[in-house]
């Protein structure tokens, strides 16, 4: 493999020798693993009885054989070499902006082939009924006829964009480029947790933290069959190439809401490993339906644009007009034919809490197959059954409103008061098209060097996948760690990280 | 290339630019003030103060402390050290895709190491040491600029950022030495050759004219010389060489408003004599050279970078 070729050997530390201690470490007993509590969510490195897993082994070894302190230092190469790179996002504090680095984690993830396998076909099929059921609802709405899904549903959502309607998109592909979020549940299976359909982000961190654990474990790494990631921007650039009749001089522009947006460095990386231009609203401009960019020797045509943008931001004579950092006129000539936008606009509606409940039906009804992989159990209150189950269970479950975000309208069973749930069963009973439920979710633990040892910390799973004239996944994904000790929360606005995901080849 | 990127090109070159020659007359000034009477160092800081912020002050106490942190590290000083790397910074966050890594990273690492300074912890030992170290880096990274661009137009725009500022910060630099000859208590010989030093010109000075440091052999060389990359001429050469190179594609018409003016400026220089400058004509020559520069400037944003669409469309 041509990354095996390159791969840069340069390290972190020493030599990296794979010198094994000759035992398997023991969670709460051993140094480093002192402190690593195994509880009731799934282990990705120790099964229940604390035997490190046969994937694990070389890992385990490795970093039982480290001092604490090299780790440390590594850790701190890491970081520096991230701060020098610019692989930051800025916060705002008291007119103080701080650049800070998204923490990434030394250890990797390791998923077997056999777990891919099935997310990669998993995946697949879902991206391929979420295509069909945006194109259903922005053609001839099938679905809606036949009563698969409550028409109410659909244009009530506040991401149902009329303006699609009856636009061509080619391939039928309406999403070319998601991010689904996987969390593994206490039985050890992968299930889909959310499908972010509009414009998802954290592809560079899956890049550049290969970068990372290669370079501080280059034994370990080249001695387990890692399949590689890095022609992940070339399928990208395929993907986008593929949405044009052209073949020849097809112009690509990533669109930037700019510097100051917290993705930034991931539009830059990628405009960079593409080979694109990297545009800013205003460097774009829409005459006679065409979209050119301003460049130095007159105006330059523009065919496909990969947008980072929200659907309301990206035109101001459509969506909201108060937007800067769209391009006036650039829906007319997405209408026109002459540009193509990836993702297409409109896709967010597939993606809401509601609806996410109706994905494996809608896998049925447009593929007639069983979903590969299975949704975390939701329950809808629309219908009388689920209805039931959930005011018997209130104590047990989750119950968000589908409307809200960010914990509004929400009730978290088994930490509110008997009043509390008393009250939130009257809201229920009263609008019950308005509320799904969830049992408490439980996320993994996986390995994670917290500074003076390795501890369990809960993970997730984000692979990303693309879909134009074919689909494809990079066999890798961003693994966001909640870094704080029994934190379920892995936003990196809310103390998350990440940490490098090891796809292996057998 | 897209015109805001060229714009950010040309920005972030003339502030990295401009931040050398900061760093280097401040390393030069600290290095040397020790070898002047309190007077003479005073007047040479008032000098430097002058050609690095415009403001001319009274030279009534040296407070070199002071006016180091000023020049070097008040971020309300537009024209400071550390004003001017964050604005290249900025304007290469602007372009990561048109620069390489190595180009970023030595940016960035730059910036990173200077931002948290105090003058408190560089003043207790040799407070030239960090500015001459700055110097090496900004070299380096002059280096992998060379080395790991393509020398296509993102790069003349580059030159072109470099040179036009460094014409301006020449320029004036000399333009406060000539003028206060013309006064009673002009520089005095050691003062000439600090100049020398501030544009790293004192050897390629004393092989050209041996060691005897004369203000019009000075004027000369830092003007005329074709050879040296710190003369108004080496620059404006390079200048109107990368004015050929940018916007290939630009209709005829717009490239030619802006090569007029390169001609024109090379002209002015390639022609110019120094004995017809120094009955104070050295102040006067500057002055039209950095006006002519300013129309290129001018000129190369209105037909390049800020061009309205309706009049190619």
């Amino acid at each position: 493999m041509q990354h095996e070729v390159f791969a840069n050997t340069e390290d972190f530390g020493g030599p990296d020798i794979v010198a094994g201690t000759g035992r398997i470490s023991q969670p709460g007993v051993d140094a480093p693993y002192a402190n690593y509590e195994l509880g009731k969510p799934f282990d990705e490195m120790f099964s229940r009885d604390g035997q490190a897993r046969a994937t694990y082994a070389a890992i385990d070894s490795r970093v039982s054989s480290l001092p604490l302190e090299e780790l440390n230092r590594r850790q701190q190469a890491v970081e520096q070499s991230f701060l020098h790179q610019g692989i930051t996002f800025t916060v705002y504090n008291d007119n103080q902006a701080t650049e800070r680095i998204i923490p990434t984690d030394l250890l990797p993830r390791i998923v077997t082939a056999r777990e891919w396998d099935r997310i990669e076909r998993g995946l697949t099929q879902r991206i391929h009924a979420l295509n069909l059921f945006l194109r259903d609802i922005y053609t001839d709405g099938r679905v809606l006829k036949d009563g698969v899904i409550p028409r109410s549903m659909i244009y009530g959502s506040k991401h149902y964009r009329r303006e699609m309607r009856g636009i061509p998109v080619p391939h039928g592909a309406y999403v070319n480029i998601c991010g689904s979020d996987l969390i593994r549940n206490e039985a050890g299976d992968f299930v889909v947790l959310e499908d972010n359909l509009r414009v998802p982000s954290g592809v560079s961190y899956m890049l550049a933290n290969r970068d990372v654990a290669r370079r501080a474990f280059p034994a370990v790494f080249r001695s387990m069959g890692v399949r590689p990631i890095e022609h992940y921007p070339l399928e990208l650039l395929a993907t986008l190439r593929s949405l044009t009749p052209f073949h020849e001089d097809v112009s690509i522009a990533i669109l930037t809401p700019g510097v100051f947006n917290s993705a930034y460095f991931e539009h830059a990386f990628l405009a960079r490993q593409m080979g694109v231009e990297l545009v800013e609203g205003r460097d774009l401009l829409v005459n006679d339906n065409v979209v050119y960019t301003r460049t130095t020797s007159g105006l330059k045509r523009i065919d496909v644009i990969y947008r980072r943008i929200d659907d309301d931001f990206i035109d101001p004579l459509i969506f909201r007009e108060d937007s800067a950092l769209g391009v006036p006129g650039l829906f007319n000539a997405y209408r026109a034919g002459n540009v193509m936008i990836a993702n297409a606009l409109g896709t967010g509606v597939a993606d809401d809490k509601a609806v996410y409940a109706y994905v494996p039906r809608l896998i049925r009804y447009y593929l007639a197959e069983e979903p590969i992989l299975d949704n975390v159990e939701t329950f809808l209150c629309r219908e009388e059954k689920s209805l039931q189950h959930v005011l018997g269970n209130l104590d047990k479950l989750v119950v968000k409103a589908v409307g809200e975000s960010g914990g509004y309208g929400m009730l978290i069973g088994p930490h509110a008061s008997t009043k509390e749930r008393e009250d939130f069963a009257e809201k229920i009973r009263a609008d019950p098209e308005n509320y799904i439920a969830q049992p408490t979710i439980q996320l993994s633990t996986a390995p994670t060097f917290v500074g003076n040892g390795i501890e369990a910390r809960h993970v997730d799973l984000r692979p990303f996948i693309l879909h134009g004239a074919e689909t494809k996944l990079v066999p890798g994904a961003l693994t966001r760690v909640a870094l704080k000790r029994g934190s379920l929360v892995v936003n990196s606005s809310q103390g998350g990280g990440s940490k490098d995901t090891w796809v292996l080849s057998q | 290339m897209l015109s805001r990127v060229a714009d950010s090109l040309y920005w972030m070159s003339r502030y990295i630019e401009r931040a050398e020659h900061t760093a280097r007359l401040i390393a030069v000034k600290l290095e040397s003030m020790v070898e002047q009477t309190p007077e003479d160092a005073a007047a040479s800081w008032a000098r430097v103060t002058q050609s690095l912020t415009g403001i001319k002050t009274a030279p009534l106490h040296l407070d070199a402390f002071a006016i180091t942190r000023h020049l070097a590290f008040d971020r309300d000083n537009d024209n400071s050290l550390i004003t001017s790397l964050s604005l290249a910074r900025d304007n290469a966050r602007q372009v990561r895709e048109a620069l390489s890594n190595e180009v970023w990273e030595n940016l960035n690492r730059l910036y990173l190491r200077l931002a948290p300074v105090t003058m408190d912890s560089i003043w207790v030992h040799t407070p030239a040491r960090l500015f001459r170290e700055s110097l090496e880096e900004m070299h380096a990274l002059e280096g992998v600029t060379y080395s790991t661009l393509s020398h296509g137009e993102g790069w003349y725009f580059l030159e072109l950022g470099r040179h036009i500022e460094r014409v301006q910060q020449l320029g004036r630099l000399l333009d406060v030495h000539f003028t206060a000859a013309q006064t009673g208590n002009g520089p005095k010989y050691f003062d000439w050759l600090v100049l020398l030093k501030f544009c790293t010109a004192f050897e390629p000075y004393t092989k050209q004219y041996t060691a005897s440091i004369r203000p019009q052999k000075i004027a000369e060389f830092l003007l005329f010389d074709s050879e040296f990359p710190h003369s108004i001429c080496f620059s404006v050469d390079r200048l109107t060489e990368a004015l050929a190179r940018v916007a290939p594609g630009a209709p005829p018409a717009r490239r030619a408003a802006v090569e007029r003016l390169a001609g024109r400026l090379k002209a002015a220089v390639d022609f110019g004599q120094v004995d017809e400058l120094m009955s104070g004509g050295v102040a006067a020559f500057i002055a039209d050279i950095t006006k002519q520069c300013e129309q290129i400037h001018k000129a190369l944003y209105s037909s390049y970078i800020t061009y309205g669409a309706e009049t190619v469309l």
